[in-house]
């Protein structure tokens, strides 16, 4: 068990160097430098020159990337190359913002897509069922952003309920991002929902048709305890990994959400980091998304199985 | 100068909402016809909040920086002069101005009385170090080459405290007018190190909270030497995507939405609402396809002749901006300047196929680019090409990204869709975009012509015959620059009905009067 999670660390940590190497690529291949893309039109050439010396661009990128890497090996993520500003700092500003527009979304998403699946699974074909899975039909064929501006139409400007975007600065309290959370919140459970009742109405259906749930019916345990005891577990097997990719991605930075909200996290902070070509603030991001989808996985893999003996022993016997 | 757009998850989706609305106008467009802003007694007090797009981190609140955040200039900073409504040079810090030595020494008598947001006085050594600030390369002011030209650290000196002279290294009849752009906001002596964060100044707020490409606030200063605003005070925030800025007008988060220029979905989307407006500011950018003179078949000035002759501007402007402008008619001097020349050219398709034909092009076929950098760059470019068609003249739209259009198209394909901001005085306008040799010279013209009027117009003393100089260099451009110059476009504001005396030029308001309706 130990040696099986010390080998899958490993090969996370080459994913995200992979993931950071990529990124250094890609932002090499874009048009345009720092410099460029801050002066727009004002970038006369005697300006460029000027600011390029100003942000000590004047090194190869390779080595600034090598530079960067070092660092990040002693838990330094370097400075921006638009502000200098700390990117360990900003970056952590930001996460924390997403971190919480993730927690409210994972604990009303996950745990309502849950009670849908498991209801949709059980009263197969029957009303109930029939309205979870084409509401969350219509849920899935949606792009986010569609869902997002209904949202702010209805709850925001026709009913005004919630604050349509985001005012403050990354750096606002808690206290003040709360009321703008709802809106995000909500368009990102409608996307994410869909996915996870599907995944748990199928195996729900599944398990409740095998030898074992029969078995403890026929027992005369009391059909609440069939479900909660011995087919949810079960149940829950395939849909964990799907739930874990909804969380990383949560996790990530959702860029379209964010940025119709104006919602100061991760995915607006990537939008920005990208059209600067600021290297080390892209990079930085890159590798926390890398990292947090390789754990994710890692997690959802290990509960997997804690929820189902029959992997440990197959492990072990490995 | 430029808005510095972002990359935008959304423009897609913007793109195609404005062709559906573009489409679906035909007969309605006049419906979407803006309103004046109110005017009325405005409540005392109460703080306007206006939502902009986020430049970059690295925007500062130094006047002279090509990265200032422009919004909070005019608050906070006074010039020494400024541009009156009859476009000439009018007072403010320097309360009268006159040149002797034939137009090569400017005396101006500077207020009195004046305070620093920090009760620090205004003197003229302020005033000296402002140039010089300005003047400095390490400052990398995007004014400097304007100035630098005729003024030089060593020529500007301070006999009293409310006198500035300024010895010019060439003679300069408009000096006064280069003074006027926002990169020349007057700041405090020995404060260039910290007024990118500070912002001290004479203006009619001072600063309460500056985050850059974030929040922020101005409060009043009662000690303003104009009186005393309306307003308690103003907000920023910082909003990237142009639809949530929209939303956040819509739903009373803020009561104005600043450099954004709404298209013809959004102007619709404003207009719907019940606590909403759109204010039009006429006039306020001028839209052109710069035809690179370097590059062919533009080299050729009879093919550049040829499309100026091809297209109809009132067709362009019709489908382009639903009507809201005004003819430019190839002459970027704006309508309401005093030196505007009243000449025009009429379009004229079949002598635009002849002159093609003399240039050895019997059909001619050349990509356009363009890019969804400003709301109103892709409807000008299907526009022309509809309009160019009559001529034998097939373009081809290239859509290039926004975030790039300025470094990889932009003075590097021979033809392109571009725009402006209007507010420079004559004297910089053509000298900055049209003279021989000059960093934002679009189209790469370079006429020796030219260039010796309008040196000719700067040393000329004589009001009217300095008029006729630079109306002969407006002539020369209409008829051999590499600009094509359709339509001066109305800026389309959202705005909320509860804000009165709203009255924008450039990025600056009526900062005294301005207010919320109680």
């Amino acid at each position: 068990m130990s040696r099986y999670i010390a080998r899958r660390l490993l090969l996370a940590l080459v994913t995200i160097w992979l993931a950071s190497l990529g990124v250094f690529l890609a932002v090499q291949a874009l048009p345009g430098d720092v410099t460029t893309q801050i002066l727009g039109q004002n970038a006369t050439r005697a300006n460029v020159a000027a600011l390029r010396a100003e942000l000590g661009l004047d090194e190869s990128p390779w080595r600034r990337y090598l530079d960067w890497m070092s660092g990040m090996l002693h838990g330094d993520f370097g400075s921006s190359l638009v502000n200098h500003a700390s990117v360990g700092a900003e970056v952590g500003l930001r996460l924390r913002n997403t971190l919480l527009l993730a927690g409210v979304t994972v604990v009303l998403g996950v745990s309502l897509a849950l009670v849908l699946g498991v209801v949709a699974g059980l009263y197969r074909d029957r009303w109930p069922d029939l309205a979870i899975s084409s509401l969350s039909l219509v849920g899935m064929s949606m792009p986010e952003f569609v869902i997002a501006t209904v949202l702010v139409l209805l709850f925001s400007i026709d009913i005004p309920l919630f604050p349509a975007v985001v005012t403050a600065g990354p750096d606002a309290r808690i206290g003040d991002l709360l009321p703008a959370i709802w809106l995000p919140s909500i368009a990102l459970t409608v996307v994410m929902a869909a996915y996870i009742i599907r995944m748990l109405r199928t195996s729900v259906i599944d398990v409740m048709a095998s030898e074992f749930v029969t078995t403890a019916r026929l027992k005369g345990i009391s059909p609440a305890r069939v479900v909660l005891r011995h087919a949810l577990p079960s149940a829950l097997l395939p849909t964990l990994n799907v739930i874990a990719m909804n969380i990383a991605w949560l996790v990530g930075g959702v860029v379209v959400v964010e940025s119709v909200f104006n919602y100061p996290g991760v995915g607006l902070l990537t939008i920005d980091a990208v059209h600067n070509r600021d290297l080390p603030v892209i990079q930085t991001i890159a590798v926390l998304g890398a990292a947090t989808y390789v754990l994710c996985n890692l997690a959802a893999d290990l509960a997997a199985m804690a929820l189902n003996p029959r992997l440990r022993t197959n492990r072990r016997t490995a | 100068m430029s808005r510095r757009g972002l990359l935008t998850a959304g423009a897609g989706a913007a793109a195609g909402a404005w062709l559906l609305t573009a489409c679906g106008s035909g007969g309605n467009a006049d419906k979407a016809a803006a309103t004046a802003a109110a005017t009325g007694k405005a409540a005392a007090g109460g703080t306007l909040r206006i939502a902009r797009p986020p430049a970059s981190s690295a925007e500062t609140l130094d006047p002279a920086s090509s990265l200032s955040a422009y919004e909070y200039l005019g608050a906070l900073y006074s010039r020494l002069v400024r541009r009156g409504s009859d476009g000439k040079p009018a007072a403010d810090l320097a309360t009268s101005w006159e040149m002797s030595d034939e137009a090569k020494t400017w005396t101006f008598t500077l207020r009195d009385g004046v305070t620093f947001h920090n009760g620090q006085a205004f003197t003229s050594a302020d005033a000296a170090y402002t140039l010089t600030h300005i003047l400095d390369p390490a400052t990398k002011s995007p004014q400097a080459g304007v100035l630098s030209t005729f003024v030089a650290a060593s020529g500007i000196s301070t006999p009293d405290k409310n006198t500035l002279v300024v010895k010019l290294k060439a003679a300069h009849a408009e000096f006064p007018t280069l003074l006027m752009h926002y990169n020349c906001y007057v700041i405090a002596k020995d404060s260039a190190k910290t007024t990118a964060t500070k912002g001290i100044g004479t203006g009619p707020f001072k600063l309460a909270s500056f985050t850059p490409a974030g929040p922020g606030k101005v409060v009043a200063n009662t000690d303003y030497y104009g009186g005393k605003p309306v307003l308690d005070a103003i907000a920023f925030s910082s909003i990237a995507e142009t639809q949530s800025r929209i939303n956040a007008l819509l739903s009373q988060q803020v009561d104005l939405i600043s450099q954004t220029n709404l298209d013809s979905a959004g102007v619709k989307t404003v207009q719907a609402s019940s606590t909403a407006t759109v204010v039009e500011v006429k006039n306020a950018q001028w839209y052109t396809l710069p035809m690179l003179c370097t590059a062919a078949p533009f080299t050729d000035s009879k093919v550049r002749q040829a499309f100026k002759l091809a297209y109809d501007p009132a067709q362009v402007i019709k489908l382009a901006v639903q009507g809201h402008g005004t003819i430019a008619h190839d002459n970027p001097v704006p309508p309401d300047d005093p030196y505007r020349l009243d000449y025009t050219v009429s379009p004229d398709p079949e002598k635009a196929k002849a002159l093609l034909k003399k240039a050895g092009h019997d059909k001619l076929t050349l990509p356009l680019y363009t890019s969804d950098y400003d709301s109103v760059l892709t409807p000008l470019a299907l526009a022309m090409k509809d309009s160019v068609a009559h001529a034998g003249i097939t373009l081809n739209i290239q859509n290039a990204p926004s975030d790039s259009y300025y470094t990889k198209i932009w003075m590097q394909k021979p033809l392109m869709t571009s725009y402006w901001y209007v507010g420079r005085p004559i004297d910089q306008l053509l000298s900055e975009i049209f003279h021989s040799g000059s960093a934002y010279n679009e189209s790469k013209w370079s006429n020796p012509t030219f260039d010796g009027l309008i040196a000719s117009a700067r040393k000329e003393t004589d009001d009217a015959k300095r008029k006729q100089l630079y109306q002969d260099a407006q002539k020369l451009m209409v008829d051999q620059d590499g600009t094509i110059m359709p339509f001066f476009a109305s800026r389309m504001i959202g705005i909320s009905k509860k804000v009165v005396n709203y009255h924008e030029s450039g990025f600056e308001f009526d900062y005294l009067k301005i207010g919320l309706s109680a």
